[in-house]
């Protein structure tokens, strides 16, 4: 698998050349994709060398009640309450739902309302600390070794330790993983596919998690595996990242009991990450319109929750950091950390030297599907994998240039939409208020990736307009009644 | 610091690509064009295409003026349809006409729909379109290229083109030939030889339809930049060739050889620059091939049995006219499947 990896490392990073919309990506022999998709610059040498650090140790913490897809969280502590890190301070009965856990050492100062980038405000649970209780924890990846093996940890054990741990999805929507490992006699299932892609720019958390912490994700791999009880599993890792590849294999090789997991090179292309885009790239299969992956037996976890997965079940620690990509050409010191999942936007930022004078947008994930903040307060979640700060210069391009124009029917966004919808369509049909005909065109099938607004000449915001439309479309069908 | 932070909803890149950077690409593939319309017709030329450009810009900011729009000159696709409608004039043509025509063009074509993207035919036809309804004797009055003379007999076909030129000024092109050829049921030979010019351009016709060499040069340059797809043009010339083979193979007399179909009366100016034309064109790839073999087989049925003796502007326009049908017909089918059909 390491043939020409050298090579190719290097042009990775060129930048879209003058004679070619396309970046000219020299792809991996086996590399395997979807079609569509579009080639944003990726801008990871800001932070891809930059090994995982401890975090800033913050005076006050804002865990949300819901990080997750699924019923909130009650909080199970007062105010003025001691708490102790690892402490469980939220949970709920409900099948699909997730919970909390404090990070750190101290006093629940209140329990007020935050700002979650896609949830909208919801209630959290303040804890203030004092840094000298509070010494940074370390990843417990030196407890792994490639010689981890999953034999003494029964399924239910796995599964139950991870609802526990209150372990949702860490690439970004934060569906909880114990519903996800629980197997479903009505549709077994067949393949497990481990995300490490990271399609998304400027991101290299999960890339940094693959290179240090190898061993346990392979251990999470195992685990998980055994929780679902499926054999065939597939690690996808786009091929811009070689390295990681080369260390997954490595690391797979001399790892007992690992039959059946593969390591699959992706090409570099957004969103190669989605979840429907790479069952369709490794499995060569489309999972139903307004289905999910489980219709067709397949389990997609990201790399990050098969570390949090190999914690749980071994360290008996709960999910309560995460690492976070810190990013972009507004911030001083980019970098990864890990940090207390609940520190505020602006503790890391500080942390990272602070903004730029020329920073003009701060994005909770990362410039494609992330959120643009204006709070700085909002409290970093489970699902935050980076916070990018971007100056005018990026997010410039044409659109301030003020040359923004009617659609001219060129076809680019159809040809970019991975999911093969008509998006200047659903977006006129939303602007002119005829949702029935968004619907028509399966305005819903949209999962919100950017591409068509990113490729589009006329620099109409075309996700914006769908985004909006599928609110809409929910309030209308909730006025409406049965 | 905070002051400057703002949020919009993602993607907060975009690439760097405007509809402004599309309209510049379309102008730079036709610079070869252009450039060979001037070698051939030169001082007509000179005065045509600027004389289309500046009175297509100025209508549409006029235009912008009287609707009280803001201005949209900034997109450059009024200088496009200048070009393109300057250059699928014959070279002889007065200056008031063609100012007539751009005129018509870009107010009746494009604005009365509402501007850039809005239009339903293709601007430069339409005013083509119109400049033949109202001065019909001018639009088919075709002019010897300037190379073309007894100081420089070699660039052209020597023989033949005297033997064909009825007038000094004026000469019939080749696909005009061509239909007396196969009204008369004459022998087409002649033209066949004839049509050799066409592929470097010494030979009467439009300004930019003589040279088909400057043509596949400027498509090209549109196919690099990945400013248009293949669909269409491939269509338009593949459909074109199967109509002028079956022409040939019927009856290689009377009808010309099929690739002089390609290389003449514009074909290649619409297969590169009019037709793919995207706001008048379909959205999707079926729509694109079906478009293409449209325009092709309507040009062709136009040329061989109808009237005309070029079909070109007829077989764009009638094809626009079906495209939203077309895009209709032509939905795209979600990845994962219709969700309705799925549910069955
Ligand atoms: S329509 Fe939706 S899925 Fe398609 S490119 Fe746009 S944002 Fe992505
Ligand atoms: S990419 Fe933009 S201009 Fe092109 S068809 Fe889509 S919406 Fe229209």
């Amino acid at each position: 698998m390491n043939y020409k990896l050298q090579t190719k490392a290097k042009f990775s990073e060129s930048k879209t050349s003058l004679f070619s919309k396309r970046r000219r990506e020299p792809s991996h022999p086996a590399s395997v994709s979807f079609p569509g998709g579009t080639h944003p610059p990726g801008s990871k040498e800001l932070t891809r060398e930059s090994k995982i650090q401890p975090g800033p140790a913050g005076k006050q913490v804002a865990i949300m009640l819901s990080q997750h897809i699924g019923a909130i969280c009650e909080p199970l502590v007062e105010k003025k309450q001691q708490v102790q890190a690892g402490q469980k301070i939220g949970d709920c009965d409900a099948f699909v739902s997730a919970t909390v856990h404090s990070p750190v050492n101290g006093k629940v100062k209140e329990i007020a309302l935050r700002s979650h980038a896609v949830l909208g405000r919801g209630p959290a649970v303040i804890i203030e600390t004092e840094p000298e209780n509070n010494p940074p924890k370390q990843p417990c990846s030196a407890k792994f070794t490639s010689d981890f093996n999953d034999d003494s940890y029964s399924a239910e054990q796995i599964r139950y330790a991870v609802r526990q741990a209150g372990i949702v999805g860490m690439g970004g929507a934060g569906f909880p993983t114990s519903v996800k490992v629980e197997p479903n006699p009505k549709a077994p299932k067949e393949a497990m596919i481990v995300n490490g892609c990271e399609c998304e720019p400027y991101i290299t958390c999960d890339y940094r998690i693959m290179l240090e912490w190898t061993n346990q994700i392979v251990a999470g791999v195992k685990l998980a595996r055994k929780a679902a009880g499926c054999s065939e599993v597939f690690i996808g890792i786009e091929d811009n990242k070689p390295e990681a590849i080369e260390v997954m294999n490595t690391a797979l090789k001399t790892s007992a009991n690992s039959d059946g997991i593969k390591v699959v090179p992706v090409k570099t292309k957004y969103p190669q990450g989605g979840e429907r885009q790479l069952i369709k790239a490794i499995l060569k299969k489309d999972v139903p319109t307004g289905g999910i992956p489980p219709m067709i037996g397949v389990l997609v976890l990201n790399v990050a929750t098969t570390a949090a997965i190999a914690e749980a079940v071994v360290t008996d620690w709960p999910l309560t950091h995460r690492v976070v990509t810190v990013t972009g050409e507004g911030i001083v010191n980019p970098g990864n950390y890990y940090v207390p999942i609940g520190t505020s936007v602006a503790e890391l930022i500080e942390f990272c030297g602070g903004l730029r004078e020329e920073a003009v947008r701060i994005i909770l994930g990362g410039p494609m599907m992330g959120i643009a903040i204006a709070d700085l307060t909002t409290p970093t979640t489970k699902t935050t994998g980076a916070v990018t700060v971007l100056t005018e210069k990026q997010i410039g391009g044409a659109k301030f240039a003020g040359i923004q124009t009617p659609c001219i029917r060129c076809g680019r966004c159809l040809e970019a939409c991975p999911e093969h919808l008509n998006p200047t369509k659903i977006a006129h049909a939303v602007k002119n208020n005829l949702l029935d005909v968004a619907e028509s065109y399966y305005i819903s099938a949209c999962m919100e990736c950017g591409c068509c607004s990113y490729v589009c000449p006329a620099n109409i915001e075309l996700t914006g307009y769908i985004k909006t439309g599928k609110i809409l479309l929910a309030r209308q069908k909730k006025k409406i009644p049965q | 610091m905070l002051e400057n932070i703002t949020v919009s909803p993602s993607p907060h890149i975009s690439r760097p690509l405007s509809t402004r950077r599309v309209m510049i690409d379309v102008i730079i593939g036709l610079v070869p064009a252009v450039a060979a319309a001037g070698y051939y017709f030169r001082v007509y030329a000179l005065i045509l295409i600027p004389t289309c450009v500046i009175s297509a810009v100025a209508t549409e900011w006029l235009c912008n003026l009287i609707r009280k729009k803001p201005n949209s000159l900034g997109d450059f696709s009024a200088v496009v349809t200048g070009i393109i409608l300057a250059l699928s004039l014959p070279p002889g043509l007065p200056a008031w006409a063609a100012v007539i025509g751009s005129c018509f063009s870009i107010a009746i074509g494009k604005m009365v729909f509402g501007g850039l993207g809005a239009n339903i035919f293709n601007p430069a036809m339409v005013g083509r379109t119109f400049l033949t309804a109202c001065f019909g004797m001018l639009m088919t009055s075709w002019m010897v290229p300037a190379t073309v003379d007894s100081t420089m007999p070699k660039i052209a076909p020597t023989e033949v083109s005297t033997k064909t030129i009825v007038d000094a000024r004026t000469q019939a092109t080749p696909l005009a030939l061509s239909k007396q050829a196969i009204k008369s049921k004459s022998e087409a030979g002649v033209v066949n030889e004839q049509l050799e010019a066409t592929f470097t351009g010494g030979i009467g016709g439009c300004l930019g339809e003589t040279s088909a060499l400057a043509l596949l040069i400027g498509g090209i340059y549109l196919f690099v930049r990945r400013t248009i797809n293949f669909h269409i043009p491939l269509a338009v010339l593949a459909a074109a060739f199967v109509f002028a083979a079956i022409g040939y193979a019927v009856n290689p007399q009377a009808y010309i050889w099929p690739m002089s179909h390609l290389t003449s009366g514009g074909m290649l100016l619409c297969a590169f620059f009019i037709a793919t034309d995207p706001v008048t064109a379909p959205l999707t790839r079926k729509g694109m091939w079906i478009f293409g073999v449209g325009v092709g087989a309507i040009t062709m049925l136009i040329r061989i049995v109808g009237e005309y003796p070029e079909g070109i502007m007829y077989a764009v326009l009638l094809m626009n006219a079906v495209t939203p049908l077309i895009d209709r017909f032509c939905r795209l089918v979600p990845a994962g499947g219709r969700p309705e059909e799925i549910k069955n």
